[in-house]
């Protein structure tokens, strides 16, 4: 028996040492099985694991609910899932300051539902919510949903919500960082070199992050038009406005048709989604703003409440995932406001040209698209390579999030880092100088 | 050619004032000694201490190539903007130079349908706002000295202002960097597009008090100025009870645009100073502005209006045009200003506590201030938690300004202790980083330094701020290790 499997015993019960067969297919990276499965239950359990890999040099992949374990290169080796699962308290609310101090093991889901009680949120929503997709695996990748749109205040991503944070270097010292207040400057930012991180650095155990109140009301006014241009001047306009909804989403016509055959409503090509979320009184006035604008451009839309317009949001947000066995390809990506038709043109060129099924979701407040691509393998490598190029061109970012082995063999997913990769490379040897935390998977090979 | 502090000639010098001159030409090097006064220090008076030279780059390369030869020469440097700041981040180190980047001052790009402002360092904070106005944009973050204060130091601060709470700091509106590394490297972080991949490096470099690097490009965000904006003015009895209302506000679903208070001290002072026209005789002052769409604003009123007297407000005014929110806000920004009527000199700290914690931190500093013997002026941005103690003393009495500081540090110690922190925006700097290791210690410290380890691993860059002691670095490559030039001249140890 390898020495370090006897050291994991003397701190880990047996049951949180996992190695049979099935497990370990469970819980494989792009294919490839750890040796070992282990679920600590505590902080102090988890450091001491890292401070056995670092002796011994395995390689250590991170894991919170598992639905983003895709994302990143192919890891160049797994000896240890570690799976903080367990980590799942959450530490304290501070109700009259709108902050929250959590473990990170802790589903999303049931974080909300606890602050919920005092009527405040984290207002993020990333998709995988109900897949029990954990706080620090939103951190560790940086996900996000429609209401990204920085609309009036600083919503953003969880990168603009996350204050502080409790973390375990590859050595194993547990260190902190950032703050529990809203506003600090001391010390170097470590929430944001981490968040986003992929795990590379440190495992990050707790959080404190900033909260907001429940809206009073939320309403969504959905539009179609049978035009991109139409669609893309009405955004413009509301961008241009007093108006500031939650978020704004631009559908394009093959996942238009599927969700509205799904909510069983009539709708035309290019779909546009208005969220606003405020008073009563303000959300309807806003939308009948909206509804003017939008007449103004030709169209006139319905308005989605309650569970349907929960149902129509939830649809935005998962429809890359709604089949996880499948081989498509999910793709993030990130151009300049202006630029995000061309990206619609191109991949309605690109459908035409290779007869794959693409779908997309733009969230385009902010030049973020979500895009899943379909069919058959060799037509999928080449439509990623030809993507990869156009969005370089416009000095956009790419970031494949899901794809078979054989074009994450191909095709790094995270494109070309350019000038600032020898930083990223001297921080990661500072912080893990043996590699052992998910060695091979973020850029540059890291 | 080594350096050599024990054999100083003056020939060094003029060399390498020759060799700055060479990459700069003439009018790009200061090294007279009155010219050299006016960098001495930043707004932080009461610590000086003279460069050797200061350079005036007009280019990144120039910046470049000015770093590149401090690191051949060992010389340490230091990066300044207006030189505003309040921590002493902008002051020199011995036997080194001062980069000021105010020649570079243009705003090299305003591209208004992709919300995004492109600017050199040296570009003052409110003129981003005034180059997109027209348009119907302004560029968020807001600190009281905007007019003069650049960009530079905003990245290098994470500057704040009075809107902070609602609109955030400015690491939450800066999208891309251009920065020259310690070796001379030039490298982009980020972009104009949202999501780069990789460790956001621009995010880990705004707030970094100049330790880094010096940015040479700005990218930044700007918004939709707000439809409708309404200012209130409410006095109360007690600063507790403005403590409440405050929290009575964000209880009922509101995110104000801005919550300042003000204890009596300063409303005396401003009202002399500026004619403000608070209450003379009110305990405290909360200042609340709302912004936003028309309709939110206006259904907010009534409801901040309740909240206002249910905490015992006396008097609510709300500002009925421009000119009369102006008003009601001179006095706010006129606060530091206005000290010099009722002190010959003050002292502001900058420390963050949560909200709640107000009533109970005001109780302690009060205890402190007598104990002192000193009057501590307080201003409070409430609605962030970022505390300003204004400490009154008088330089000309002997051992004022050491029982000045004695008190500010207790009072950092008193923010820690409430489950804050020593800076909200002025930085640590030369200031405070004694008081760093209240909120971190060894490991947490360590782990810092692995981040200045990546970027300086030399120590040259604004050397000497932020962390207490200087600390060394595991080489990449195994280099035979070279003697820090603090080490050697006795300011720090080895580990």
């Amino acid at each position: 028996m390898p020495a370090y499997i006897k050291e994991l015993t003397n701190i880990l019960d047996s049951n949180q040492i996992l190695s049979d067969t099935q497990t370990l297919q469970q819980y494989s990276i792009d294919g490839k099985n750890p040796k070992l499965v282990l679920l600590p239950n505590t902080i102090e359990e988890t450091s001491e694991i890292l401070k056995i890999a670092n002796l011994h040099n395995l390689a250590i992949v991170p894991r919170g609910g598992g639905t983003k374990i895709g994302f990143g290169n192919e890891p160049n080796s797994v000896d240890i899932v570690l799976c903080i699962k367990n980590l799942n308290r959450l530490i304290n609310h501070d109700v009259d300051d709108l902050i929250a101090t959590t473990q990170c093991g802790i589903k999303l889901k049931e974080f909300q539902k606890i602050i919920k009680e005092k009527n405040q949120t984290l207002p993020i929503d990333p998709p995988h919510i109900e897949r029990g997709a954990t706080i620090g695996g939103i951190i560790a990748t940086n996900d996000s949903g429609p209401k990204r749109l920085r609309s009036g205040t600083t919503h953003g991503t969880l990168r603009e919500l996350f204050l502080g944070l409790k973390v375990i270097r590859p050595d194993g010292r547990i260190v902190k960082g950032g703050s529990k207040v809203v506003k600090s400057v001391a010390g170097y930012d470590l929430p944001k070199l981490f968040i986003g991180s992929l795990g590379t650095l440190g495992i990050i155990v707790e959080a404190t992050l900033r909260l907001f109140p429940i809206p009073e009301f939320s309403q969504t006014y959905l539009v179609s038009f049978q035009r991109l241009e139409a669609a893309y001047k009405t955004i413009l306009s509301i961008l241009n406005s007093s108006l500031i909804p939650t978020c704004i989403e631009m559908i394009n016509p093959n996942l238009s048709h599927i969700i509205s055959n799904k909510l069983n409503i009539k709708s035309g090509e290019y779909l546009l989604a208005i969220r606003m979320e405020n008073v009563v009184k303000a959300v309807k006035s806003q939308t009948s703003k909206l509804k003017e604008i939008c007449l103004d451009k030709g169209s006139e839309g319905i308005i989605l409440e309650d569970n349907l317009e929960d149902k129509f949001w939830h649809e935005v947000r998962e429809f890359p995932w709604s089949n996880p066995e499948n081989e498509s390809v999910v793709c993030k990506v990130s151009v300049l406001i202006t630029d995000v038709p061309k990206v619609f043109w191109k991949l309605e060129d690109l459908a035409n040209k290779s007869g794959l099924e693409i779908l997309t979701s733009a969230r385009a407040g902010n030049g973020v698209l979500m895009i899943a691509f379909d069919g058959d393998i060799a037509k999928l490598t080449e439509a990623i390579i030809s993507m990869r190029s156009f969005v370089d061109s416009l000095k956009g970012n790419m970031v494949i999030q899901k794809a078979p082995s054989i074009i994450k063999s191909k095709i790094d997913v995270w494109g070309d880092i350019g000038s600032p990769l020898s930083i990223m490379k001297k921080l990661k040897y500072q912080f893990d100088p043996n590699r052992i935390l998910n060695p091979g998977r973020y850029v540059g090979g890291i | 050619m080594t350096l050599n502090t024990t054999t100083k000639s003056q020939n060094w010098k003029e060399n390498f004032s020759d060799r700055l001159i060479e990459i700069l030409g003439k009018d790009g090097v200061i090294s007279s000694p009155d010219e050299l006064i006016a960098y001495e220090c930043d707004a932080l008076t009461v610590y000086s201490i003279q460069p050797i030279s200061v350079v005036l780059p007009r280019t990144a390369k120039e910046v470049s190539e000015v770093i590149k030869l401090c690191n051949k020469e060992n010389i340490p440097f230091v990066p300044r903007g207006a030189g505003t700041g309040l921590s002493g981040g902008a002051l020199p180190t011995e036997e080194g130079i001062v980069i000021s980047l105010s020649r570079m001052n243009k705003i090299l790009e305003v591209d208004i349908d992709n919300q995004r402002v492109v600017v050199e360092p040296g570009v003052a904070n409110l003129w981003v706002s005034n180059a997109v106005e027209s348009s119907g944009y302004y560029y968020a973050p807001d600190p009281s000295s905007q007019s003069v204060c650049t960009i530079g130091g905003n990245v290098a601060e994470n500057s704040g202002g009075v809107h902070c709470l609602k609109y955030g700091v400015t690491t939450n509106h800066i999208l891309g960097l251009e920065v020259v590394l310690p070796d001379g490297e030039i490298v982009e972080f980020g972009g104009k597009a949202l999501e780069s991949p990789g460790y956001d490096l621009v995010g880990l470099f705004v707030g970094s008090e100049g330790l880094l690097g010096i940015v040479t490009k700005v990218i930044l965000r700007v918004i939709r100025k707000p439809e409708d904006i309404k200012t209130f003015i409410a006095d109360f009895e007690r600063v507790e009870e403005a403590g409440a209302a405050v929290a009575g506000i964000t209880a009922k679903g509101i995110i104000p645009a801005g919550l300042e208070i003000m204890d009596t001290l300063c409303i005396q002072a401003v009202n002399e100073a500026v004619q403000a026209g608070y209450p003379q005789d009110a305990g405290s002052i909360l200042l609340v502005e709302l912004d936003g769409p028309f309709d939110e604003v206006e259904a907010q009123v009534p409801i901040v209006m309740e909240v206002l007297k249910e905490n015992r407000a006396k008097t609510v005014r709300v500002a009925k045009d421009i000119e009369e929110r102006a008003l009601f806000w001179k006095g706010r920004k006129s606060a530091f200003a206005a000290m010099g009527r009722v002190s010959k000199d003050y002292y502001v700290q900058d420390g963050v506590i949560p909200r709640s914690k107000l009533p109970e931190v005001l109780g302690e500093i009060n205890k402190l201030s007598a104990r002192y013997g000193l009057r501590v002026a307080n201003v409070f941005h409430a609605g962030d938690g970022n505390l300003h103690p204004l400490i009154l003393y008088d330089s000309s009495k002997d051992g004022d300004f050491k029982r000045t500081e004695e008190l500010a540090g207790n009072i950092l110690k008193i923010c820690v202790e409430a489950g804050g922190s020593i800076t909200g925006e002025h930085g640590i700097g030369y200031d405070k980083k004694h008081y760093t290791s209240l909120m971190f210690d060894e490991d947490d410290l360590d782990t810092m330094n692995l981040i200045r380890c990546s970027f300086d691993p030399k120590g040259l860059c604004n050397p000497g701020k932020v962390f207490p002691t200087p600390r060394t670095c595991v080489e990449q490559g195994r280099q035979p290790y070279r003697v820090n030039p603090l080490q050697k001249a006795g300011l720090g140890e080895l580990f």
